[in-house]
């Protein structure tokens, strides 16, 4: 954290000037530039040197720093969860910012008083409740429930403690200002806009489904791509790297089912059912495309406390990798993880089987189940091109002929007179 | 050894240093405790070097710099039209000193990180200086909520215990009417008088504001200025 301290006049001792340094290395130390400024996603404490920027150095300095092989650590962030949390600490020590010492008991008086509110709402309520139910005014509780609902978000939406809590992976969600602060910033600072952003220019939207508007954040990972050095591809063990919706997948990546994590922000258990569709599967009867279901697997129980479904995902419709097919553009797979009408009551489908697959009309089948993107889910997608390892999922995973499509040869305007002689 | 060192360079401080106090302090004391010694009894040795190098780095903001700096300077003599071609396709991005306008600073940077030292302290404060505004509006719009309440009651009382009273209360009025006692004085009046009386409508801005320009008057300020009573 970038801390500074009002420095005296005359400065004794820099944070950056060791005691026992000589003058010429405290100019050099001093003149590399300092820590990058504190963004709000990464409010922990940089280390000290790694994270300063890589400008060049002094000359006198620069031989200490090419000893040995000049290596490019990964940079990780600190594993920080609620099973091993963090204190929050002030950002700036007191009397740095008269202003934000002010603002911080302006904050906190502001929250002890709305939490007084708060109480003296809950007792209400509980006397209400108390009263038998012809009594009850139904409506009237459903207001002040909704008032309670209002006044926790506020009584700590401001406290920058909680705030920074939500920030760095601490967010405990089975209290709402967590769940609050996280969908916020699903929803408000770029996340949720990217995704939507590649649904409706890849026209997800209109092809697969008339609307779609997720409720919670869906993450997938798929393998990485092959190192480029091509000694290093069968020696290096490939992890798992998270998707950007919309970008371009090699079919070696997506052999195996990717791991999927939810972040949902609703704290009871609803039912959801999971489909991955490619939508450009082309049908030369028709010449167009139709859609091919690669996987399947309704009821799985979800809730803000499940952070990636808990049901084996291969027991419905099993995962089949995706194979784009040669010579045709590229390929749009969407991933849906819907909500079922009902809540709590698993749904029938009958397990799909190949020949079920192609063809597979999602509309036709949200009418059937009564499954609509308008009342929320999550959602993905990425795009896919033939690559030769599509050959080899058709050989050894699909086991069939790999159909090649092209454009049909053109007829020759000319045939008739080739065949003719020219000069007689 | 008298210097008068102005500017400071690092051979100057060593040179005092090295020339008065070296025996009065022992080489195990850190290099800094030996400096501000010299400070201190050198008043004026303005900085050390290590402190003018501090307060002379260019705080990194993430700048995105060029590999190719174009500076701006006029070739003397000779067609200027290739000049002003190369200044235009190439502009100056050499930042070596304030632009005369103001576009660019070089201690901007450095005075961003003095004004907002971290971002979490810069979200504090704006998130209670936001709540402030807000309890204030609050506060601002209850009062007059109340204070509409109150007036909406009495009215109310008022109908049910004088209907005609209540009519007369509730007849809107025309702030632009003039009463006959008005017009009457109106025609007697000329010139600034009768402006005067024209310009102020209750409730309206008063026309004979005289508007704000860059100078002053001809005529100056008028200390004798009288204003014109309304009779209504």
């Amino acid at each position: 954290m970038l801390a500074l301290r009002r420095l005296p006049r005359y400065a004794t001792r820099l944070t950056h000037v060791r005691g026992n340094s000589t003058l010429e290395a405290a100019s050099a130390q001093a003149s590399a530039p300092s820590p990058p400024p504190v963004t709000a996603k990464t409010a922990t404490p940089p280390p000290a040197q790694e994270a300063a920027s890589e400008e060049p150095t002094e000359p006198i300095t620069q031989t200490e720093q090419t000893k040995g092989k000049q290596r490019k650590w990964p940079t990780r962030r600190p594993s920080i969860s609620l099973e091993r949390p963090r204190e929050w600490s002030r950002p700036i020590a007191k009397g740095v910012e008269p202003a934000y010492d002010y603002a911080l008991r302006y904050i906190l008086r502001d929250a002890q008083f709305v939490r007084k509110e708060l109480e003296e709402l809950q007792a209400k309520v509980q006397a209400e409740e108390a009263k038998p139910e012809g009594e009850r005014d139904v409506a009237a509780l459903e207001q002040l429930r909704e008032k309670m609902r209002i006044l926790e978000i506020q009584s700590e939406v401001n406290l920058p403690d909680v705030r920074w809590k939500a920030r760095n992976g601490m967010a405990d969600f089975s209290k709402p200002i967590y769940r609050h602060l996280v969908e916020q910033r699903w929803r408000e600072e770029g996340d949720l806009d990217l995704l939507m952003e590649r649904i409706y220019q890849m026209k997800v939207v209109p092809d697969l489904l008339p609307e779609l508007h997720p409720s919670f954040d869906l993450r997938i990972r798929y393998l990485e791509p092959p190192p480029k050095n091509n000694y290093l591809r069968t020696r290096v063990k490939r992890k798992l790297r998270q998707v950007e919706p919309g970008i371009f997948l090699l079919p070696e990546q997506t052999r195996r089912p990717p791991e999927i994590y939810t972040t949902l922000f609703h704290t009871d258990t609803r039912l959801y059912t999971l489909l991955m569709v490619d939508l450009d599967v082309p049908n030369p009867d028709t010449q167009s495309f139709t859609t091919y279901l690669h996987w399947m697997q309704p009821n799985i129980p979800l809730s803000a406390f499940t952070t990636s479904p808990t049901v084996p995902l291969q027991a419905h419709t099993p995962y089949v990798p995706p194979h784009p097919h040669r010579n045709t553009p590229y390929h749009r797979y969407v991933l849906l993880v819907l909500p079922q009408a009902s809540a709590s009551e698993p749904i029938d489908v009958p397990v799909l089987q190949e020949s079920d697959r192609l063809g597979f009309d999602f509309r036709v089948f949200a009418a059937q189940y009564g499954f609509d993107g308008a009342r929320g889910g999550g959602a993905h997608m990425w795009r896919e091109v033939w690559d030769e390892t599509v050959s080899h999922i058709y050989k050894f995973t699909l086991k069939q002929e790999e159909p090649r499509f092209g454009k049909m040869p053109k007829p020759d305007p000319y045939a008739e007179l080739k065949s003719k002689k020219k000069y007689l | 050894m008298k210097q008068s060192c102005k500017t400071v360079t690092l051979a100057c401080v060593q040179q005092v240093f090295n020339a008065e106090f070296q025996n009065l302090f022992s080489t195990s004391a850190p290099t800094s405790v030996r400096l501000l010694a010299v400070l201190k009894a050198r008043p004026a040795v303005i900085m050390s070097s290590s402190l003018l190098a501090v307060s002379k780095q260019k705080l990194a903001l993430r700048v995105s710099q060029t590999s190719v700096r174009y500076i701006g300077r006029q070739e003397s003599g000779g067609d200027p039209k290739n000049d002003i071609i190369r200044r235009a396709l190439y502009p100056s991005n050499i930042r070596n000193r304030p632009s005369p306008v103001g576009s660019w600073r070089p201690d901007v940077g450095r005075r961003l990180q003095r004004a907002i030292p971290s971002v979490q302290a810069h979200e504090t404060i704006e998130r209670a200086w936001f709540l402030h505004q807000r309890h204030v509006r609050r506060a601002r719009a209850s009062e007059l909520q109340r204070k509409f309440e109150s007036v909406r009651n009495a009215m109310e009382t008022l109908r049910l215990v004088a209907p005609d009273l209540y009519v007369e209360a509730n007849k809107e009025e025309d702030p632009r009417a003039r009463s006959p006692a008005e017009t009457d004085l109106l025609k007697k009046l000329k010139g600034p008088e009768k402006k005067a009386v024209e310009a102020r409508i209750r409730g309206l801005f008063p026309r004979e504001l005289r508007t704000p320009t860059d100078t002053p008057p001809r005529n100056g300020w008028t200390y004798d200025f009288t204003p014109i009573v309304r009779p209504s």
